[in-house]
C-alpha cells in the first residue's frame, strides 16, 4: 500500500491545484434518543490541513456526532456544517466528503469490487478509479472475492477504499484502525498524514490512543456527549518530571507543600507545576537522595483517562 | 448526480448478489410443479377437464397473483437487507436528499419484480406447453393470450415488489419485512373482503387474475374489475406502502 500511496500522492501533485478548504464545524449540537441525551451542546471545529482525533469512551457520542455531520441523523438543537454548508446542501457530497462509519456495512454475498462499483455508479466515477483504490488499500487481489470471506481488516480496508473513491478533500472516519494489522495501521497513518499535508480535512475517531497520538495534530475529547477538551495535541501535552528518590512519601509531602502536583506511582513520583531544578533543590534541602530526575510527558492515554475522569466528576457533582 | 446514475447503482445492487437466482430457482420449481400437475393431475372424477378449454388453460398459466406475492417478498427482502447490512449508508451519503435514492431503489426493485413476474409466467407457459402433449389436449391459448398473461405477471410482479419495498423501508428488518409483505398481500385482503364485501374484486389477488384475462367463470368469482381498472387499482395498492416507506426513510435517522 505504501508504494501505491506514494504514486497517488505524486499523481495528485500533478493534476490538482491546492484543495479548497472544507472545515468541519459543529455548533451547539444536541442529539437525543428518547429521553437519553447522546450529545449535549457540543461545539468544535476540525480544520483543513490537520488530522483531528475525535476521542471519547464508548457511548461518548462520537458516532452520533459523525452521523449528524453527515446528515444520517438529525440534530435536536444546533448542527454541523462542512465548508459552510450542511452536508445535504453540498453540491457534490460524495466528491467532497469520504466517510467510513461502520466496518461491516457490506453485503456479504457481494464482491469488494462490485461494492465499490455500486458507489462509483452513483457518482459517475470510472472503473479505473475502482481498480486504483483497491490497489491503494491492498485489496487488488481480493477485489473479486465475496466480502463475506474477508477478514475484519480487509473489510476495514474496503470501507476505507469507499471513502477514498471520490478523492474527497474531507475524510470522516469512525475507528478506521479497527482490525488492521500493524502494517495496515502504519500505511493508513501515512495516507491520512499525506492527505492532511495536501490541505485536506481529516476527522478520525478512535479508541486506539497510542495511534491517535502518532496521527493527530488536534484532538477533541468528548465524554457522555459533552466536550471535555479540545486543541492542538502539543498544547495539551503537560510537562512533568519523573522522580525516583530514597524517600518518595516524604518528598511527595515536601513538594506538595511547595505547591507542586504530585502523582505517586509506587517508588516513582510524577511531579507537575514545578521546574526540574526546583525539585532537585527542594529534595536536597530536605536531605532526600535523588536517584532519577528526568522530564516526563504523559501519554495521551494518561491524559485521556484524567480528562474523562474529571468530566465524570463534574457530571456527578 | 443524476437520477439515472442512482438507478444504475440500484440495479447493480440487485444483480451482484445471488438473491435473483434464488427467486429464479423458485420460479423454475413452480413451473415444474405446474407441468407435473398437467401430466399427472386429474379432477375429482379422474378426468383432465381442468385443462380442456383455452379458458381453463389460461386460468392455469395465469401467474400474476403468484407474481404479486413473489414480487412482494423480493421487494421486502431487497430493501430490508439494505438496512440490516448497512449498505444503505453509502447510498444516503451519495444522495443525502434521500427521496431521490429511495425512488431510484423502488424503481429498480419494480424492474426486478417485473422481470421476475414475466419470467415466472413465461416458464409456466413453457412448462405447461411442454407437458400438454402427454395428455389428450393441445395448447389452446392464443399468442395474444400468452402475451396478456406474461404482461399481467410482469405488472403484478412490479406492483408486488413496490408493496414489499415500501414495507421493507418501514420495517427495516428482513424477517419483519417478509412477514409484513405476507400480511399485506395474503392475510389482509380476505379480512378486508370480510369487512367490506364489495371490495372482493378490488383486492390484489382478484385484480391480478382480472389483469391476466382469466374469465370470472374460470376464476370462480361473481364480478371482476376491467383490465384498466385492475391496472389502476394495483398501482394504488403499491403506492400506499411506497409512500409510507418514503416518508419513513425521509424522517428517520439511519441507525
Amino acid at each position: 500500500m505504501t508504494a501505491a500511496v506514494t504514486t497517488i500522492r505524486r499523481a495528485d501533485q500533478h493534476r490538482t491545484p491546492p484543495a479548497p478548504a472544507f472545515p468541519i464545524e459543529v455548533e451547539h449540537l444536541t442529539k437525543r434518543y428518547g429521553r437519553r441525551e447522546a450529545v449535549r451542546d457540543l461545539s468544535f471545529t476540525a480544520r483543513p490541513g490537520r488530522v483531528t482525533g475525535f476521542l471519547g469512551p464508548n457511548g461518548a457520542g462520537k458516532s452520533t456526532t459523525m452521523k449528524v455531520v453527515l446528515d444520517l441523523a438529525s440534530a435536536d438543537e444546533g448542527g454541523a456544517k462542512i465548508g459552510g454548508c450542511r452536508y445535504r446542501d453540498l453540491p457534490d457530497p460524495s466528491a467532497t466528503v469520504g466517510a467510513l462509519l461502520e466496518s461491516n456495512a457490506f453485503h456479504p454475498g457481494r464482491s469488494g469490487r462490485h461494492h465499490l462499483q455500486i458507489l462509483a455508479d452513483v457518482d459517475g466515477i470510472d472503473r479505473q478509479r475502482v481498480d486504483d483504490v483497491l490497489a491503494l488499500v491492498g485489496l487488488d487481489d481480493a477485489g473479486d472475492r465475496r466480502v463475506g470471506g474477508y477478514s475484519l481488516g480487509m473489510r476495514q480496508r474496503l470501507g476505507f477504499a469507499g471513502a477514498l473513491l471520490g478523492d474527497p478533500p474531507v475524510l470522516i472516519l469512525d475507528e478506521p484502525a479497527n482490525g488492521l494489522d500493524p502494517k495496515g495501521i502504519h500505511e493508513m497513518r501515512d495516507l491520512l498524514r499525506a492527505r492532511a499535508a495536501a490541505g485536506h480535512t481529516v476527522l478520525v475517531s478512535s479508541h486506539l490512543l497510542g495511534e491517535v497520538e502518532l496521527l493527530a495534530d488536534d484532538v477533541i475529547v468528548v465524554n457522555r456527549g459533552r466536550l471535555v477538551t479540545s486543541g492542538r495535541l502539543v498544547d495539551l501535552q503537560e510537562a512533568a518530571t519523573r522522580v525516583r528518590c530514597s524517600d518518595p512519601a516524604r518528598l511527595s509531602q515536601v513538594l506538595t507543600d511547595w505547591g507542586a502536583g504530585v502523582d505517586s506511582q509506587g517508588a516513582v513520583l510524577i511531579v507537575r507545576g514545578m521546574a526540574i531544578d526546583e525539585i532537585g533543590e527542594r529534595a536536597f534541602g530536605s536531605g532526600i537522595v535523588i536517584r532519577e530526575l528526568s522530564s516526563h510527558t504523559s501519554s495521551l492515554e494518561e491524559r485521556f483517562l484524567r480528562w474523562t475522569n474529571i468530566a465524570e466528576e463534574v457530571s456527578a457533582s | 448526480m443524476t437520477w439515472t446514475r442512482l438507478l444504475r447503482s440500484e440495479l447493480r445492487k440487485l444483480t451482484t448478489t445471488k438473491m435473483p437466482w434464488a427467486f429464479f430457482a423458485v420460479l423454475a420449481t413452480m413451473a415444474a410443479i405446474n407441468a407435473s400437475a398437467v401430466i399427472w393431475g386429474t379432477d375429482f372424477d379422474g378426468s383432465k377437464t381442468f385443462i380442456s378449454t383455452a379458458a381453463d388453460q389460461r386460468s392455469l398459466v395465469a401467474f400474476a397473483a403468484n407474481a404479486l406475492m413473489i414480487g412482494g417478498l423480493f421487494g421486502a427482502i431487497a430493501v430490508a437487507r439494505e438496512y440490516s447490512h448497512g449498505t444503505v449508508i453509502p447510498t444516503f451519503l451519495s444522495s443525502p436528499r434521500r427521496h431521490r435514492a429511495v425512488l431510484a431503489q423502488f424503481a429498480a426493485i419494480a424492474i426486478g419484480g417485473a422481470i421476475i413476474g414475466f419470467v415466472g409466467a413465461a416458464l409456466t407457459v413453457l412448462a405447461i406447453a411442454a407437458a400438454l402433449p402427454t395428455t389428450e389436449f393441445s395448447f389452446l391459448i392464443s399468442i395474444a393470450g400468452v402475451a396478456q398473461v406474461c404482461s399481467a405477471a410482469a405488472y403484478a410482479g412490479a406492483a408486488g415488489s413496490v408493496v414489499g419495498a415500501g414495507i421493507g423501508a418501514v420495517v427495516r428488518n428482513t424477517g419483519g419485512a417478509v412477514t409484513g409483505a405476507v400480511l399485506a398481500l395474503v392475510v389482509a385482503p380476505p379480512m378486508i373482503v370480510q369487512l367490506v364485501k364489495d371490495a372482493s374484486s378490488w383486492v390484489p389477488g382478484p385484480l391480478a387474475t382480472a389483469l391476466s384475462g382469466v374469465s370470472a367463470e374460470a376464476a370462480e368469482v361473481e364480478s371482476q374489475a376491467s383490465v384498466v381498472a385492475a391496472i389502476v387499482a394495483l398501482a394504488l395498492w403499491a403506492l400506499v406502502p411506497a409512500l409510507v416507506g418514503l416518508l419513513s426513510v425521509e424522517r428517520r435517522d439511519v441507525a
